[in-house]
């Protein structure tokens, strides 16, 4: 398009043709040794002013000087020459006004560049007051571009005035994107000249050093395509090579490019570079099929509209980011917020879907945390994601993205992925592999190309590079990428990584200091319940010994209330001593570690009832046992205190029937397995079932059935801390039936915690939101007696 | 010849309730009273208000496991550290059967632990058992002081 060179030419071999490509972006366009012939060019001794040199053409311009020709030259340019002082190094050419020569009125601007001081003179147009390209500019132009709301508006506010002041048929304004490749954004045209509009321009049409130069000189024209150059000569001799002609308006260009301008069907063209922050952001470009001249004012206009749209795009852009940043920054706080607000476990991120996915501008995102993951929207499946956080755990940056996964993961992982064509994903932990994940779909683009960028040219007889021959539109069908991360949406991911980091770490010390606390407290109960069997045990011990001594040494002596009294006083020491042995292993119980084995009930039922018979051999008591009985699994000890307290139960409560039928059998249901224990006694109201299970909660006058209270309070707790449920139901005088189940083997070890934390032991469905734990739903297919 | 009983009991009421039962034990061991853990040792190493006692060890220590200063399982931990002390029986008595203090006495070479029962019947049916056993039947150990009977 409008590279000095352009490329894109072929030759016999690929060889030969990497090399010609080498050497065009070799090309040493800065010193050409030439200029365009529509001006004449001096270059003199910056300090001293005297004349290095000169083109050859002022030779016409000053006729019949010969040898003489430096030293006239240095003559003529003498009203101007002191005005090099004021030129500051490497800043673009100034007006140094007019000069007569030969009758011609010409213009003169000069610049500086190191120790040279440059002239340029050229054919003068008058143009003044309201007519002045400058001061339209500043009157219409400016309010104009400042009303524009987005960039492209106003790249077509600024073709459309560039169009108009220079007149050239074709006037376009575009942008380079990452890869260099020019997309037109806004376009003016005459009849007659092909539209571009939305098409892009391959990378390879400007080689990295005429995009250097566009950063520094920003306007350069090229009046006419088939012009002669002319030579630079030195006064000393020199090859004219030796002359930097950067900052020269009237520099000569690469042969290669006034080919391509030809091709295109320009024979005039124009650009103005666009700097935003520094940096080549684009160019508008102008383009005639004829030959056409700009005057210096002209240019100048046109370059200061140049700077104008930089200066408006660079302002537009930061807004846009800033804009960005402050919307992207709001969706990290919505997020933070709400996983502080919760247990600030990272699956809870998935719970407010809108704004993780919203900062991601992705489809879809995942938590994965080890072997577990969370996602929502559109995800990979959980066994892909899995893998993905297997290999992204591989990678050392916290943070990595990609617009094109196919080039980027291994194939089989690509494979995986099929339609995800882009990942942004953040590391939380240096130890586990917890990351978060956006994903994007793929996106097939169909980017219009001003010619084939991938065509090789057709062979020609000349073995010379040549730029490109066709500018006819060529579509090309873009697939496997996604839309790409901005610097601004993985710059906002990493803030989130941050905060999350903060918040896990935060609440890891939570945890910390509430384990701390609990540990503390465990202390001073162990202390206290050792206390109290040390302490509280001695008095009741003392009372019962001292009573006895009494009654057995003087008990002849007493009258018979005094020693029905002191009988009561040993038996309620005594039973104070029960009590607080039962709230001693109560307090055991709960937390003493349970040790898991397969508990065969069988043998454990006739145990027990073999033991109640032997205490109640007064009793008639019809055992109802229906085999087979469970096999449990579960702290053998601790289930025969729980089963012992049932049967204990159902033998104590039918003490008033003449026959007691205690019936025990096998229980299961979606809970797990267990026991069943039904009796014909006196069974209790449905209303106080709740209070049933509570310690020292009694339905029954102690004197009508002994105990502490705590018995079935034990049941409960014993049957809590395997994971089971225990279950009543009573009806007075027609008995009752107590009963537990356990879960089974397999449901406990589903449900045991793998990982180190709590919030790693759902592994159990993809997409879950609910943590694991007591409440998790369990597989009704595990339902069978553990075997 | 029979060695005296040592008795470390810091309870007076426990202390009057034990000798009861060793009373009825009908043993004819003397028996030594100390109050706290510091005590016994002293006896034990003839030391401090014991210097003067004659040599000889007891046939058995009842132990308290709660004491004053140096608590039971600290005096049962010193005797099985002293050489001259080693091969005394001890008999750990205690107010409740708290899982941790049975491992660490077992653990510390107890020769026989008893939880006080709360009745006072078993309670002298368990002492007289511990006292035939570990201050009869156990052979007496030479250099050991026949010493009448305090509680008589």
């Amino acid at each position: 398009m409008n590279g000095d060179v352009a490329t894109l030419g072929q030759g016999p071999s690929p060889t030969s043709m990497d090399r010609q490509m080498a050497q065009c972006a070799n090309e040493p366009i800065r010193i050409p040794g030439a200029i365009q012939p529509h001006g004449w060019l001096a270059a003199v001794d910056w300090r001293d002013g005297a004349l290095v040199a000169y083109s050859e053409n002022w030779r016409t311009l000053l006729p019949e000087s010969g040898d003489l020709l430096p030293a006239r030259i240095e003559g003529v340019l003498d009203p101007v020459r002191a005005a090099r002082h004021a030129w500051i190094d490497g800043e673009g050419p100034v007006s140094c006004g007019t000069l007569v020569i030969g009758g011609r009125r010409l213009h003169v601007s000069g610049h500086r560049l190191g120790e040279r001081g440059y002239f340029e003179l050229e054919a003068d147009v008058e143009e003044s007051g309201n007519r002045a390209p400058i001061y339209s500019l500043a009157r219409h132009l400016v309010p104009m571009m400042q009303r524009t709301a987005a960039v492209d508006e106003l790249c077509r506010v600024v073709v459309a005035e560039m169009k108009r002041l220079t007149g050239f048929g074709r006037c376009l304004a575009y942008r380079f994107d990452a890869e260099g490749h020019g997309e037109v954004l806004a376009e003016a045209l005459d009849g007659g000249y092909d539209a571009y509009a939305g098409h892009r321009f391959p990378a390879s049409d400007i080689p990295p050093q005429a995009r250097e130069l566009y950063r520094l000189n920003h306007i350069r024209l090229i009046a006419d395509a088939h012009y002669e150059p002319v030579p630079v000569r030195f006064v000393d001799g020199r090859d004219g090579t030796a002359l930097d002609m950067s900052q020269a308006a009237l520099r000569s260009v690469s042969p290669v490019h006034l080919e391509y301008m030809r091709n295109m069907r320009t024979l005039a063209s124009m650009s103005v570079s666009i700097i935003v922050r520094g940096q080549l952001w684009g160019l508008v470009s102008c383009h005639d099929h004829a030959p056409r001249q700009l005057s210096w004012q002209t240019r100048m206009a046109c370059e200061h509209l140049g700077q104008l749209l930089s200066l408006q795009i660079e302002a537009k852009e930061e807004n846009e980011q800033v804009t960005e940043q402050l919307r992207l920054r709001q969706l990290t706080l919505a997020i933070v917020a709400h996983l502080a607000d919760s247990d600030a476990t990272l699956q809870r991120l998935v719970e407010e879907p809108g704004p993780l996915l919203r900062l991601g501008r992705a489809c879809g995102a995942a938590v994965i945390l080890n072997d577990s993951c969370w996602s929502v929207g559109e995800t990979p499946d959980r066994e892909t994601l899995l893998t993905l956080g297997q290999w992204l755990a591989n990678r050392a940056d916290p943070v990595w993205h990609s617009d094109r996964l196919a080039l980027d993961v291994p194939p089989s992982l690509a494979t995986a992925l099929a339609g995800t064509a882009g990942v942004l994903a953040i590391s939380i932990s240096r130890l586990h592999r917890h990351h978060i994940v956006w994903f994007r779909p793929e996106i097939v683009q169909t980017v219009v190309w001003a010619g084939n960028p991938h065509k090789t040219p057709t062979t020609e007889r000349d073995t010379r590079l040549h730029p490109r021959r066709s500018f006819s539109s060529w579509k090309e069908q873009v697939g496997g990428r996604s839309l790409p991360w901005t610097s601004g949406e993985v710059h906002a991911v990493q803030e989130l990584r941050q905060a999350l980091i903060g918040v896990v770490l935060r609440r890891a010390e939570e945890m910390a200091e509430v384990a701390m606390e609990l540990g503390r407290v465990n202390k001073e109960l162990e202390a206290f319940s050792y206390t109290v069997s040390h302490d509280l045990r001695a008095p009741m011990r003392h009372i019962a010994g001292f009573v006895d001594l009494v009654l057995e040494m003087e008990g002849q002596g007493l009258s018979a209330r005094s020693q029905r009294y002191l009988a009561h006083v040993k038996e309620a020491s005594a039973h104070a001593g029960q009590l607080v042995d039962a709230l001693l292993d109560f307090s055991r119980m709960g937390r003493s570690a349970i040790k898991h084995a397969s508990i065969h009930t069988g043998p454990m039922i006739d145990d027990l009832v073999a033991e109640q018979n032997a205490m109640n051999k007064d009793r008639r008591i019809d055992w109802v046992i229906q085999r087979p009985l469970p096999r449990l699994w579960g702290d053998p000890v601790l289930l025969q205190v729980a089963v012992r307290n049932l049967v204990a139960n159902a033998v104590k409560y039918t003490r008033p029937r003449e026959v007691a039928r205690i019936e025990i059998s096998a229980v299961e249901d979606e809970t797990g397995v267990g026991l069943s224990i039904a009796d014909n006694g006196v069974g209790f109201q449905m209303k106080y079932v709740g209070k049933l299970f509570g310690v020292f909660q009694r339905l029954h006058q102690s004197e009508s059935f002994e105990g502490t209270g705590i018995g079935l309070a034990s049941v409960r707790r014993i049957v809590e801390r395997h994971g089971g449920q225990v279950d009543a139901w009573g009806e007075p005088e027609r008995g009752a039936r107590f009963s537990f189940t356990l879960p089974t083997r397999a449901m406990q070890e589903a449900q045991a915690p793998e990982g180190d934390a709590a919030a790693e032991t759902n592994t159990d469905t993809h997409g879950s939101l609910s943590p694991g734990g007591a409440g998790a739903p369990r597989a009704a297919d595990s339902l069978s007696p553990d075997s | 010849m029979l060695k005296p009983i040592l008795l470390v009991e810091d309870d007076a009421r426990d202390l009057e309730l034990t000798l009861v039962a060793l009373e009825r034990s009908q043993l004819a061991n003397e028996v030594i009273i100390v109050r706290d853990g510091a005590e016994a040792l002293d006896y034990l190493n003839r030391e401090g208000a014991h210097a003067d006692r004659a040599e000889g060890n007891p046939a058995v220590i009842l132990l308290d496991l709660k004491l004053p200063k140096v608590n039971g399982l600290e005096v049962l931990k010193a005797v099985r550290a002293t050489e001259a002390l080693k091969s005394i029986p001890v008999v750990m008595l205690t107010s409740s059967q708290t899982e941790s203090d049975v491992v660490q006495s077992y653990a510390l070479g107890v020769n026989a632990y008893v939880v006080k029962p709360v009745d006072f019947k078993q309670f002298v049916a368990a002492i007289a058992d511990l006292g035939v056993f570990w201050a009869v039947l156990n052979e007496p150990p030479p250099g050991s002081l026949r010493a009448a009977r305090r509680y008589e």
